[in-house]
């Protein structure tokens, strides 16, 4: 591969609003917030902010009305179509940017009012609007929503590979219990197995409502910028080692007419994303696994190595994947149960930890002052994690990936 | 341009749509059709306008017979579209095609994607449904000229891979 940019980019601020479920605001008034708080978390001002990435699906505001509203003039902008996976692809793009000479600082941000506007499930007036082109070929059989275009993928690996509603379960019990040690988050109750298992199905067999993620209001946002104009910023650096996106499987949108139909992006995106950071499986200390579904989680863990195929049941409900074991994976509840960001706020949850200044219940936790008691309603900091990897999701033929650190190589 | 409601979606197939007006104009005969490259001579079963193979972007419909194998499936136990609500729980099934099954690659198949139907067009019954169960194409009239192409059980022992989910109770 030509460039590395093995820790010469760094992600120097994050910020979000809150996660609800009526924002009453513009996705306008959501990006300029989101933005603002991440520059102050940077220690930048808009005068220092001078590149803008957004990603959406018709659904946001783009960056030249929100410039005016912070008073950025950017030398580079670009507003992307697209959801999940495109956070770490965007990452890398602010990168290439930066090399290219167009800019110096970038602000990634996603703005949507995902459940008062325009929710992701294609719910209600939407789902009965005209369609054409390749709609024909499923809106008429009633397949529309997110779960329905994966679930091909998904029953699938569940009958190649013996996966119950149980494992599934396991994955939605260990985020919850995350999100319980997170104030921000919209879903704080711990659930059980049972919980998931007895909560209505959406699409049988590989979805029950708690295997589906939240519908949430909400900006995100992440500063990326030079490991060299980071120095003099607010927190440590948190570099960038290598990141991947949005690469695919064969036949994109029509993956499943090649196959095989149970693997996904990952296969294909994690053997890159590890040579470009140098690092091995067992170097990363935490993963910010992208759970649209807790199915997708499941499928990653495979595809990106961390066990063999098959065995996604045993790695998730191992243990490995809960906080206080060996890998925790989304710590701050993620899309199950922070709230639905299209992957940011996984890659700002990761920022923090690997800072070391989680938002969880204890009190000294801006400062890094943490008890590391992982009981309901109190610590979520991973102690002395230096390594992390994001793992989006597009689609079963859509991946990307970042894996960050605190440290040089 | 036609547009053509079904279940009060508005479907939508205008003059100049390459890719799926052929497919439903033979529909509406009662024909199943997927594209044929002219110069490879390779099938597709998604009708792109150009052959995966070899990139030509010569092609003619090519009649198929219809008959396949459910290669994987969902059942909606709960839909967001308004007006298929009093369907559920209804399966969609994801049907291989008998023709060019493993080929050109292992795991390619000619995969399309229908609703599985008894005779009278009525959803079948969940616990029906399996992967490896063998299927034939039948027509759905909708419009005058418009028929939707959905997939009914055929007395044809299991093919290849099988296996179905437990139906809950109730």
């Amino acid at each position: 591969m030509a460039g590395n940019p093995r820790d010469k980019y760094c992600i120097v601020g994050v910020g979000e609003t809150e996660y609800s479920r009526a924002s009453g605001r513009t996705t306008r008034a959501l990006g300029a917030e989101a933005i603002r708080n991440a520059m102050n978390d940077a220690g930048l001002t808009p005068d220092d902010v001078d590149g803008m990435l957004s990603y959406h699906g018709g659904d946001s505001t783009p960056s030249t009305s929100i410039q005016y509203d912070l008073g950025i003039r950017p030398n580079f902008y670009m507003d992307c179509s697209g959801g999940g996976s495109s956070t770490e692809a965007l990452v890398g793009l602010a990168i290439g940017a930066i090399e290219a000479g167009m800019c110096d600082v970038v602000a990634i941000f996603r703005s949507m009012n995902g459940y008062s506007s325009v929710r992701i499930g294609g719910t209600g007036a939407r789902a009965s609007a005209p369609i054409g082109g390749l709609d024909l070929m499923k809106r008429p059989y009633g397949l529309i929503s997110a779960v329905q275009q994966f679930s091909y993928t998904f029953t699938r690996h569940m009958a190649e590979y013996g996966v119950k509603s149980e494992d599934l379960a396991a994955i939605k019990v260990a985020h919850s219990n995350h999100a319980s040690n997170n104030p921000k988050a919209l879903m704080k109750h711990r659930v059980t197995v049972d919980d998931v298992m007895n909560s209505r199905w959406i699409i049988r067999p590989v979805a029950h409502l708690l295997d589906c993620c939240l519908e949430t209001d909400n900006a995100t946002c992440v500063i990326v910028t030079s490991a060299e104009r980071a120095k003099d910023l607010k927190h440590k650096p948190i570099y960038v080692k290598g990141v991947q996106g949005r690469g695919t499987k064969p036949g994109g949108d029509f993956h499943y007419q090649h196959g095989p139909i149970t693997r996904v992006a990952g296969h294909y995106v994690g053997p890159r994303v590890f040579d470009l950071a140098g690092v091995k499986h067992e170097d990363v200390d935490i993963t910010g696994c992208y759970d649209a579904f807790t199915y997708t989680v499941l499928l990653q863990f495979e595809d990106y190595g961390w066990c063999e195929k098959g065995e996604g049941k045993d790695y998730v409900t191992s243990g490995i994947i809960n906080l206080g074991g060996k890998r925790p994976n989304n710590l701050s509840g993620g899309h199950l149960c922070e709230g639905y960001t299209h992957g940011m706020n996984m890659v700002i949850e990761n920022v923090r930890q690997l800072r070391g200044t989680v938002d969880d219940y204890c009190p000294g936790a801006l400062e890094g002052d943490h008890t590391y008691d992982y009981a309901e309603g109190g610590c979520r900091q991973v102690k002395d994690a230096k390594i992390s990897m994001n793992m989006g999701w597009g689609t079963p033929a859509v991946g990307s990936s970042l894996i960050m650190g605190n440290v040089l190589s | 341009m036609a547009n053509y409601n079904y279940r009060g979606i508005t479907l939508s197939i205008p003059e100049n749509d390459s890719e799926y007006k052929g497919y439903f104009e033979a529909a509406g005969e009662g024909r199943l059709v997927v594209k044929k490259c002219a110069d490879c001579g390779l099938l597709r079963g998604e009708p792109g306008p150009a052959c995966p193979w070899c990139t030509s972007i010569n092609w003619e419909w090519q009649q198929v017979s219809g008959k396949g194998t459910i290669y994987s499936y969902q059942v909606v136990a709960h839909t967001v579209i308004p007006s298929f609500r009093d369907l559920t729980p209804f399966a969609i099934v994801l049907v291989e095609l008998d023709e060019q099954r493993g080929q050109p690659d292992e795991f390619d198949g000619l995969r399309i994607t229908g609703n599985l139907v008894d005779a009278d067009f009525n959803m079948e019954k969940e616990e029906n449904v399996g992967i490896g169960k063998r299927v034939e194409a039948v027509f759905q009239p909708v419009e005058e000229g418009f028929m939707l192409p959905q997939w009914k059980l055929i007395d044809e022992p299991d093919q290849g891979f099988t296996w179905s989910h437990e139906v809950p109770e109730g």
